[in-house]
């Protein structure tokens, strides 16, 4: 989600396969840079593989070009890794999110399996319980909100859709990205 | 079906189902209830009408929402409304909400093995004045809460219902400070149902909503996304 010069990413922390949980403490969420956060859902071997290929990536990036990727470059970058493997594809809905340029304008977007890419102004979500979260999203989402009242709205949205998902839930983390760093907090939630 | 290999092979079946779309939802306070329909009746990609009513108000201080087939919503609310017709005729007096719940319930299970294709909704008043909301499942299951939705937006709107109706996961607000009052509920309803005609393709048009409490029914209607 997206806020005033800050951005927001939240994640469950279930790790599953069909009705068996399997782990609680799985993270989604990884931070490429102090300016870019990188979230998947989809099948987690795809997950690990793909965390491991962009840091490979950007670690090259940091060394060819001498400068941190900006998110918009990034995102293009996972669409492309994705649709290169547009005939097997990886079984993922990635979501970047990220603050953009001098101003650090907000940048969302969210791909499918496949790479083709959206740029939303306001949120993106993706999972199993994806069309919960689109409805509390659209509900309570607004614009130019600050840090702590994005981290309010996004973990509430979260809470909300994930306690109506019987696959998600489990313990949750909330990342908010700003000028200043990386906030990282982690929610309690229902233990079904 | 088999070929002559012994691989299954997918066979597209008639089936004399098909979704026609739409949510509805109702929440219940102390002393009123609230209840929606959208009005958009969709068969796959198309809209086949922007105005059909997913909506009957069976009595005065109790009425009922359905999604699903719009054939079968039709011929439920027709059984219905001719049975209420009668009972009045009978007893010289409306049915109560408790006793179309429970007919609602019958009605469905009536059709146990070849179900009506209808995700119900009966909210009103009770005896003692209390606000109620009752839902079903598509063969008649029958539970009396505080809110409910169903349709095809319904999986958008639950959540939120969860989150402002019943305060789950909140902690900036406790339960016994909390008052559902009649305009709070109203804007909420309008508000979740609006969220839905924004994301979900099969709501949409226009909604209408009735607010049942002890002086009546008043409905009223307002315009929803029309893409």
């Amino acid at each position: 989600m997206a806020g005033k010069n800050c951005v927001a990413i939240a994640g469950d922390t279930r790790f599953g396969v069909r009705n068996q949980t399997v782990a609680l403490d799985s993270n989604r969420i990884f931070k490429i840079n102090n300016r870019t956060l990188f979230g998947m859902t989809g099948l987690n071997t795809d997950i690990l593989t793909l965390r491991e290929s962009f840091k490979f990536q950007m670690n090259l990036y940091n060394l060819e070009e001498e400068r941190e990727i900006s998110p918009k470059t990034f995102a293009h970058n996972v669409a492309q890794t994705l649709y290169s493997k547009r005939f097997g594809p990886y079984f993922i809905t990635p979501i970047i999110a990220g603050l953009e340029g001098e101003d650090y304008t907000p940048f969302l977007c969210a791909t499918d399996l496949i790479g083709a890419m959206e740029f939303p102004k306001s949120f993106v979500v993706a999972g199993t319980g994806e069309e919960s979260l689109m409805g509390v999203c659209e509900t309570f989402y607004k614009e130019n909100m600050e840090p702590d009242e994005l981290f309010e709205v996004i973990s509430q949205c979260l809470l909300a859709a994930v306690d109506r998902d019987a696959l998600s839930g489990w313990g949750s983390v909330v990342h908010v990205l700003t000028k200043d760093g990386i906030t990282t907090k982690r929610l309690r939630t229902r233990k079904d | 079906m088999e070929t002559y290999l012994g691989e299954k092979q997918q066979a597209s079946q008639w089936s004399p189902y098909i979704n026609n779309g739409g949510s509805c939802l109702a929440v219940a306070g102390d002393d009123f209830a609230v209840i929606a329909s959208d009005t958009r009746m969709s068969l796959g990609y198309s809209i086949k009408t922007r105005y059909s009513t997913k909506y009957l108000k069976i009595t005065e201080k109790c009425s009922i929402v359905s999604s699903g087939m719009q054939a079968d919503i039709f011929t439920l609310h027709k059984v219905l409304k001719s049975r209420a017709q009668i009972y009045e005729q009978k007893h010289g007096k409306p049915m109560s909400t408790d006793a179309v719940a429970k007919l609602v319930s019958r009605l469905l299970y009536y059709r146990r093995f070849f179900p009506y294709y209808t995700f119900n909704i009966v909210a009103g008043i009770d005896d003692e004045g209390v606000g109620c909301v009752f839902s079903y499942d598509a063969i008649g299951t029958l539970e009396r809460v505080k809110y409910s939705a169903s349709g095809s937006g319904s999986s958008l709107i639950e959540p939120v219902l969860d989150n402002q109706v019943a305060l789950k996961n909140r902690n900036d607000i406790k339960k016994e400070d909390f008052k559902l009052t009649k305009e709070y509920a109203i804007d909420l309803v309008k508000d979740a149902i609006t969220s839905a005609g924004e994301r979900d393709i099969y709501t949409g048009d226009f909604v209408e909503i009735s607010v049942i409490d002890i002086n009546g029914t008043h409905e009223e209607k307002f315009e929803l996304r029309f893409d």
